[in-house]
């Protein structure tokens, strides 16, 4: 991990991490208030209050049987008091029983257990559970003490509702007690689960940064070569952001550097091509014309009669003569592109140029004919509208003019008595203007394209090898390209590539 | 590695600081066929608070756990834990007591103290649990408790569902934890003794 990469993470989990600290401070805050609100005291101590109330009601409850029972207890007595003829102490126990709701029954019995009178309620048809208990008495009348048991029951709903409020109100108080720990372990487990999103967040700000980063210092380690002199560096540009725009200029330039180097190199070779044609033009003339009127001397004075020996002397004119004259042409070749002169680049349409290589073409096909005019079919088609472009006219039109005579002499090569095409053509697309000359000749085998423009390399046998050479340094000069490829038709097709001067 | 070592002895160490920390009380051990009897008394959990509670007329539990463990080590060797839920009878004089699924009647809180909380002859496991650790120093622990609330009386209680929101089934169970733990707890261990050959 670079640099880099380490201050864009160390800035995104500042970021996030005081995110998740203030979070966790106000959330703190809000969870305790939110708490306070919900558990206070108040509620707590209303709780209790109820849980008191209810254990009151059982308290009135059980003091109400206890009452009951003195006062079930006392009627006895008076009615065993009175000494009456008849026994009335069932229907009192009756009357008693409808008095005392809850009573369930009245039972009086003898010291010994002996029943002497007993009332009960029917049994009810409610499934309501009750608790049942007695409430046993003694009365003492005249010395004579019957036992009295008055059974009472109670809901047991009553003691079920008093525990169910006692522990609500139990909780509530143990709630009450802990509300600072219970809230913070809502905001422990709140921050816990947030740290883990953040931490899930980080990790995935972090690869996707580190996608940005790692192209940013793949551009830091490019920008590196290109300045250590590498210039064949590319990089991807696949996604669609800034940092692509970044990357697709830096790649520009680099390709921008790269032909400039090209270009500079192509044309410093070229330059020291031609100084090296100027001398060898100069070396080569000078002897050409001693050697030409020698020849010519040793035929003429011979003045033998040996005829074996004047006509060897005829041929070796003749041939020194023919060679002489192919060395003065290539010397003609050489200093012609010596004296190559460097382009003059003033604002021009490409059409201008199509015009003159149309009205050149005859003497192009005569001189290709040797003598008589070739027979091939040169056609040119301009476009409509002009296609300005910077452009020496002369230097260019020249430079297409070898191309031309270049395809008319491989159509012709290829078919002597006629039929072949060459087509030139001006154009423009984009932000370029091309002329295209092509042929439905032999063409160019395809391992030849890339030297085709190299100075003296050529594949014809008369040819210097400098055609194509010239060619390419008029087109550098001005700031263009040309490439060689196969025609549709099958032949060669050379293209000029030049800017356009709208788009510089 | 190192590490890893460091981590055990320092928990080891943590354990040793525990034990020796614990209070220890005198607390009657006898082996019967192979299995400790034990008796001691835990009385002193019912400091004030904790008797009035019991005669509130709500029920109450206090509950008893003695465990066996090796000296040194946290390893539980033997467990045995009862529970008594105390119950004042406002509606006859006198406090209802359950244990298990039998309940008995007290007439007064003292006996009931004397009952849950004094401890005589219990059983700490069976003699299977010490036949293969003769020889070995162990102590027993016990913790008495005031009114812990059950797991299943606390989910009952405090939020039956946990809802939906990711927050609330962890949340729960912590407080569950905490607002449920024993309102007063008393802790002693015995003295280390040797499990007999």
């Amino acid at each position: 991990m670079n640099r880099f990469e380490r201050k864009i993470l160390f800035a995104i989990g500042l970021s996030v991490f005081l995110a998740l600290g203030g979070s966790i401070f106000l959330a703190q805050g809000a969870l305790r208030e939110v708490y306070a609100v919900g558990v206070n005291e108040r509620f707590g101590a209303e709780l209790v209050h109820g849980v008191e109330a209810l254990r009151g009601q059982l308290m009135a409850l059980r003091s109400s049987t206890e009452q009951a029972a003195d006062a079930v207890q006392w009627a006895i007595e008076a009615e065993l008091a009175r000494k009456r003829a008849e026994n009335r102490l069932p229907s009192l126990l009756d009357e008693l029983l409808q008095r005392y709701p809850f009573v369930r029954g009245i039972r009086v019995t003898e010291l010994d257990g002996t029943p002497i009178a007993e009332v009960s309620r029917p049994p009810t048809t409610d499934t309501e559970p009750m608790r049942e208990t007695s409430r046993d008495r003694a009365a003492t009348v005249s010395g004579r003490t019957v036992r009295i048991a008055v059974s009472v029951e109670v809901p047991e709903v009553y003691f079920e509702r008093l525990q169910q409020a006692g522990e609500a109100a139990d909780v509530y108080s143990r709630l009450q007690r802990q509300s600072a720990s219970v809230s913070d372990v809502y905001v422990w487990v709140f921050g816990t689960l947030v740290f883990l999103v953040i931490l899930v967040a980080f990790l995935i700000g972090a690869i996707v940064s580190r996608r940005v980063t790692k192209r940013v210092t793949a551009l830091a380690e490019a920008s590196r070569k290109v300045g250590a002199g590498d210039l064949t560096v590319s990089l991807p540009t696949s996604a669609t952001d800034e940092i692509t725009e970044l990357t697709q200029a830096f790649n520009d330039m680099v390709r921008d550097l790269r032909d400039s180097r090209t270009r500079i190199e192509y044309l410093q070779r070229i330059s020291a091509w031609q100084d090296f044609a100027r001398r060898l033009a100069h070396e080569i003339k000078n002897p050409l014309t001693p050697i030409q009127l020698a020849a010519q001397e040793m035929d003429e004075t011979y003045e033998g009669g040996d005829e074996a020996y004047r006509r060897k002397l005829e041929h070796a004119r003749a041939i020194i003569e023919e060679e002489v004259a192919t060395l003065r042409r290539l010397v003609s070749e050489f200093s012609a592109f010596a004296k190559l002169p460097e382009a003059d680049l003033a604002p021009a349409d490409l059409g201008e140029v199509l015009h003159a290589i149309e009205s050149s073409v005859p003497a192009i096909l005569e001189d290709v004919g040797g003598g008589s005019p070739a027979p091939v079919e040169v056609r040119t088609a301009a476009a409509t509208e002009p296609i300005r472009v910077r452009m020496d006219p002369m230097m260019l039109k020249r430079a297409v003019d070898n191309l031309v005579r270049n395809a008319v002499q491989a159509v012709h090569g290829a078919a002597p008595s006629g039929g072949g095409h060459v087509l030139v053509r001006a154009y423009k697309a984009g932000s370029f203007g091309f002329i295209e000359v092509r042929d439905d000749g032999p063409g160019i085998p395809e391992e030849s394209w890339v030297r085709a423009f190299d100075p003296y390399y050529t594949t014809k046998a008369e040819g210097t090898g400098l055609g194509l050479a010239i060619v390419k340094k008029v087109v550098l000069e001005h700031g263009g390209e040309v490439r060689v490829d196969r025609a549709p038709e099958g032949g060669a097709r050379f293209t000029i590539k030049l800017p356009l001067l709208e788009s510089r | 590695m190192r590490g890893w070592l460091a981590a055990l002895l320092l928990l080891l160490s943590a354990v040793a600081y525990a034990q020796s920390h614990l209070p220890a009380r005198d607390m009657k051990i006898v082996w019967d066929r192979g299995a400790p009897k034990v008796s001691f008394s835990a009385k002193d959990l019912a400091d004030d608070r904790v008797r009035r509670e019991l005669s509130s007329g709500l029920r109450k539990r206090l509950q008893m756990n003695v465990s066996a463990h090796f000296k040194g080590s946290n390893y539980e060797l033997a467990h045995r834990a009862f529970g008594c839920d105390v119950t004042r009878d406002l509606w006859e004089d006198g406090y209802l007591v359950r244990i298990g699924t039998q309940s008995k009647r007290f007439r007064t809180l003292e006996d009931v103290l004397d009952h849950c909380l004094v401890v005589e002859g219990l059983f700490v496991a069976e003699p299977k649990n010490y036949e293969n650790n003769k020889g070995r120093d162990i102590y027993f622990f016990v913790r008495a408790e005031f009114n812990p609330i059950s797991k299943k009386q606390c989910r009952e209680l405090i939020r039956p569902t946990s809802g939906d929101e990711p927050i609330g089934p962890i949340t729960v169970n912590i407080v569950r934890r905490r607002i449920c733990q024993a309102e007063r707890t008393v802790e002693f261990r015995s003295e280390f003794l040797e499990v007999p050959e």
